[in-house]
């Protein structure tokens, strides 16, 4: 037992202890986002000024990796093009999300809980376990090309499937679908139906209704869903290392490989900054339609 | 939903139909070749058997990497539930600036990329010196999972009257009496179906755990170095019980995120 000494309890002292209680209550809901997630950021920001020397982190501030960022001929076309990936990961699972989306939100009981169970679930279901079911379809060797083959469709393994850029896209859909599916579901499903009766109510053709009040009025989960997509698909770099090959390189894969092999930790922190400006702008964007100024 | 003609909803049910086929085609696959042997690009249909899984109980790698997992889950989901808690009775007491900030802390792991967040306690741990270790991943890990904790214990604490925390003091019981007899009770479905999904998420996690594990593995890393190398029954065997769990922890979630609320 510690030595404690005793000194008669007034009722200062109980307010003192709920007062250093509440700062220490203060503390520490300050202390672990500040410590773990501000600071880190900071300083991953910071390290993004620094460079490599001879293998060695030199802590001065300089912009010489965005310079080289630019100057490169090889990382812009590769930003350019992995944006470009991630926007069509987002239009596909947007395209094929919304209907899925649009049927759930249109049964009705037992059966609408069930169904929208069946689409949501792969949200939880491993991501790694995704893209190995998923490349062992699509392999040279995998399931997909037994088949065709057997069917006799095709005589020589498909190589085109896997080891590419579009592989990496397709796979990366498939893994994402569900985070599309499920903004749109509770868009549509906020849309109060006395509207969608006035709207009939009123004439309109179940297509007008659909793109005059329905497509409207889900535009933010459709926006919500969109960025979702975009976002993981952009900071993604395991898939890309499974399904992409030697030819599917993106640019998480580039930071990643600047953490390993490469070691140049300034340098990834960089081309890290640079893919936080795209999610920060898709970010904007995305509040900017879920959150719209009213005008009085 | 407005009424569509026949054709318009043959169509969506063709594209969901599509859309799971896509979902859980490649799963099924996995599944299915857990059980049974392939030679020469045919099924052996008599081939049936669990040796995959009697094989899975002989392999230290993952049974190792299991644990660890399981540690780093339960770690993460106690600590996101306390600071989690905490942060949303903090923002639920008072709006302040101060607050609002807080709460986009929090939610900045969730928005970004994982691969910032990884990145960034990364260098925060080798400026600090801290040794990449199972403690470092519990770290990115209750980080990742935060805001989810957080923000489910909100939305239950507004959606909870406020005189039912006044009347407990009104009547006497002390701020820490109205915390565990009133409100903890309350928010009890809630913290057990934010405990689940974050241990769901958790146990997912690959992207932060990549970058800031020291040299022991958990699930996940286990399976991608595994897949590196190949296909093998034992693989798809441990995919197809990873599957079972993750699906009866939605189911279980689910189940509470469901019941009715407490009169």
């Amino acid at each position: 037992m510690p030595y404690r000494p005793r000194i008669g309890r007034s009722s200062t002292d109980a307010a003192g202890e709920l007062a250093s209680a509440r700062y220490l209550m203060t503390g520490l809901a300050y202390g672990l986002p500040i410590l773990f997630i501000l600071l880190p950021l900071a300083l991953f920001l910071l390290q993004s000024f620094f460079y490599v020397e001879n293998g060695q982190i030199i802590q001065t501030i300089t912009v010489r990796n965005y310079v080289r960022f630019f100057a490169d001929p090889i990382f812009v076309p590769v930003f350019v093009r992995t944006c470009l990936l991630c926007l069509g990961v987002a239009v596909i699972t947007v395209v094929l999300g919304y209907p899925v989306a649009y049927l759930l939100a249109s049964l009705e009981g037992r059966l609408k809980y069930t169904m929208t169970l069946v689409f949501v679930i792969p949200l939880l279901m491993s991501y790694i376990i995704k893209i190995y079911a998923i490349r062992s379809l699509l392999g040279s060797n995998g399931f997909l090309n037994r088949i065709l083959t057997t069917l006799g469709l095709i005589d020589q393994p498909l190589t085109f499937l896997i080891f590419n850029l579009q592989a990496v896209m397709l796979t990366l859909s498939v893994i994402l679908l569900p985070f599309a599916i499920l903004p749109i579901f509770v868009a549509l499903e906020k849309i109060p139906r006395n509207i969608l009766e006035a709207s009939a109510d009123l004439g309109a053709s179940s297509w007008q209704s659909f793109r005059d009040v329905i497509l409207p009025l889900s535009l933010q989960g459709i926006a919500i869903g969109a960025s979702f997509t975009f976002v993981l698909a952009l900071g993604d770099f395991v898939t890309p290392q499974m399904v992409g090959g030697q030819s599917g390189f993106t640019f998480g894969r580039i930071i990643y490989s600047q953490f390993g092999l490469a070691f140049n930790w300034p340098f990834g922190s960089a081309l890290s900054v640079l893919m936080l400006i795209v999610v920060l702008v898709v970010i904007i964007w995305t509040g900017r339609i879920v959150r719209p100024r009213y005008q009085p | 939903m407005i009424p569509l003609p026949r054709v318009v909803t043959a169509g969506l049910v063709l594209i969901a139909g599509f859309v799971f086929l896509l979902l859980y085609g490649p799963l099924f696959v996995a599944i299915f070749f857990s059980f049974f042997r392939l030679e020469r690009n045919e099924v052996q249909w008599d081939s049936f058997s669990f040796s995959a899984y009697e094989a899975l109980t002989h392999n230290r790698g993952i049974l190792d990497a299991l644990m660890n997992t399981l540690v780093v889950g339960g770690s993460a989901v106690a600590l996101s539930l306390v600071f989690g808690t905490l942060l949303a009775f903090r923002y639920h007491a008072r709006r302040s600036t101060a607050n609002e900030l807080l709460q986009l802390i929090i939610f900045l792991p969730f928005l970004m990329p994982p691969i910032i967040t990884g990145l960034s306690l990364l260098i925060f741990f080798r400026q600090t010196d801290v040794d990449r270790s199972l403690l470092t991943v519990v770290i990115g890990h209750t980080v990742f999972v935060l805001a989810l904790v957080y923000r489910t214990v909100l939305a239950r604490l507004q959606a909870l009257s406020r005189s039912l925390a006044e009347a407990s003091l009104d009547l006497g019981a002390s701020h820490f009496q109205t915390f565990v007899y009133v409100l903890l009770p309350n928010l009890a479905t809630a913290l057990v179906s934010a405990a689940i999904l974050a241990f769901a998420l958790s146990f997912d996690e690959t992207l932060i755990t990549l970058l800031v594990t020291g040299t022991k593995s958990t699930l996940p890393m286990r399976l991608w170095a595994m897949m590196r190398l190949g296909f093998t029954p034992d693989i798809n065997a441990l995919v197809t019980l990873l599957l079972a769990g993750s699906t009866v922890l939605s189911l279980l979630a689910l189940q509470f995120v469901r019941l009715p609320k407490p009169r």
